[in-house]
């Protein structure tokens, strides 16, 4: 009770402290700064329709390069863990449901996820999302199914080579613009079409690779490791 | 009062209660079906609030992976509390 009644008191506390400091914050009625500069500049600059897109990979590539390190360290600390659980018996069958769903929409789900990573510089979407769309697919084949899954060299060998291509896609910048991550080393084409925004397209699928192995490897290797039951 | 503005307000109302119900819901597994849920509330928050991409992201990673991570979770310490 007196627990119940200190978190309350600290979260009540913080909320007054967040309330108190936006409370005199207002929506500016026009764009300023580097925002501006964005939607005004964006589509000539990068040649990619999608904004969002085009800040993540052409303007802030770099961020994006260590966001996939970010995730590269953090899948590899999860398996490192997780290998040194002793490895579980088979899990229960699943409901004939789930069997039943598991063995019909993966392949749409992995379709639509390509879609996302390769239409990221169009509409919505990129290679985070699409990656994690394309991962989710393979969850649901490992729901589906009443063994432990195996080892993949294939696997990661798509991470590395992902990452590769990332940082070479960088380096190709530098060599030919002077500029690491330069957008333009292809040319920006005419904005709205899917052969467009210089290389946006090749480090969309790029990340969309990386991201959707590095998920798969690790929903295997929990899926591997034993526990109490 | 728009519509839209609406809508957002209600999905944060009913972002909030269902948070709080997690918190106090007795049985593990149905926290945490009801973590997912406010997690595909936020993801249709974002999409009224025209931010489609983060939308994409917050219901795939929120909505179904953590789901099942949590799920599997939960059978591998065996049980409920």
């Amino acid at each position: 009770m007196i627990r119940t009644i200190i978190g309350l008191v600290i979260v009540l506390a913080l909320s007054a402290i967040v309330v108190s400091s936006v409370s005199d914050y207002s929506m500016p009625s026009e764009l300023i700064g580097v925002g501006r500069g964005y939607t005004e500049q964006g589509v000539n600059d990068t040649g990619s329709v999608n904004l969002v897109t085009a800040v993540v990979v052409a303007y802030r590539g770099l961020d994006t390069l260590g966001e996939v390190v970010v995730l590269f360290s953090a899948s590899t600390a999860v398996v490192l863990i997780l290998t040194l659980i002793p490895i579980g018996a088979n899990p229960t069958p699943p409901s004939s449901i789930v069997a039943f769903t598991a063995g019909i929409l993966p392949g749409a789900i992995v379709l639509f996820g390509i879609y996302i990573i390769t239409h990221g510089h169009l509409s919505p979407g990129g290679g985070f999302p699409g990656g994690a769309v394309v991962a989710s697919a393979f969850l649901l084949v490992m729901l589906g199914s009443n063994t432990i899954p195996g080892k993949s060299k294939f696997l990661t060998s798509i991470e590395s080579i992902a990452g590769l291509t990332f940082g070479l896609l960088g380096f190709w910048g530098m060599l030919t613009l002077g500029q690491f991550l330069n957008n333009l080393v292809l040319p920006a084409g005419s904005p709205g079409r899917i052969i467009s925004a210089g290389i946006i397209p090749l480090i969309s699928l790029a990340i969309g690779a990386k991201v959707a192995s590095e998920l798969s490897g690790v929903f295997a290797s929990y899926r591997k490791a034993g526990g109490e039951k | 009062m728009t519509l839209l503005a609406a809508a957002s307000i209600g999905t944060g109302v009913m972002m909030l209660v269902a948070a709080v119900a997690a918190l106090v819901v007795k049985k593990l597994i149905s926290a945490i079906i009801i973590v997912g849920f406010v997690s595909l509330s936020a993801s249709v928050l974002f999409l009224l609030m025209n931010a489609p991409d983060v939308a994409i992201t917050e219901a795939s990673i929120g909505a179904a992976i953590s789901t099942v991570i949590f799920l599997w979770g939960r059978g591998k310490i065996g049980g409920e509390e």
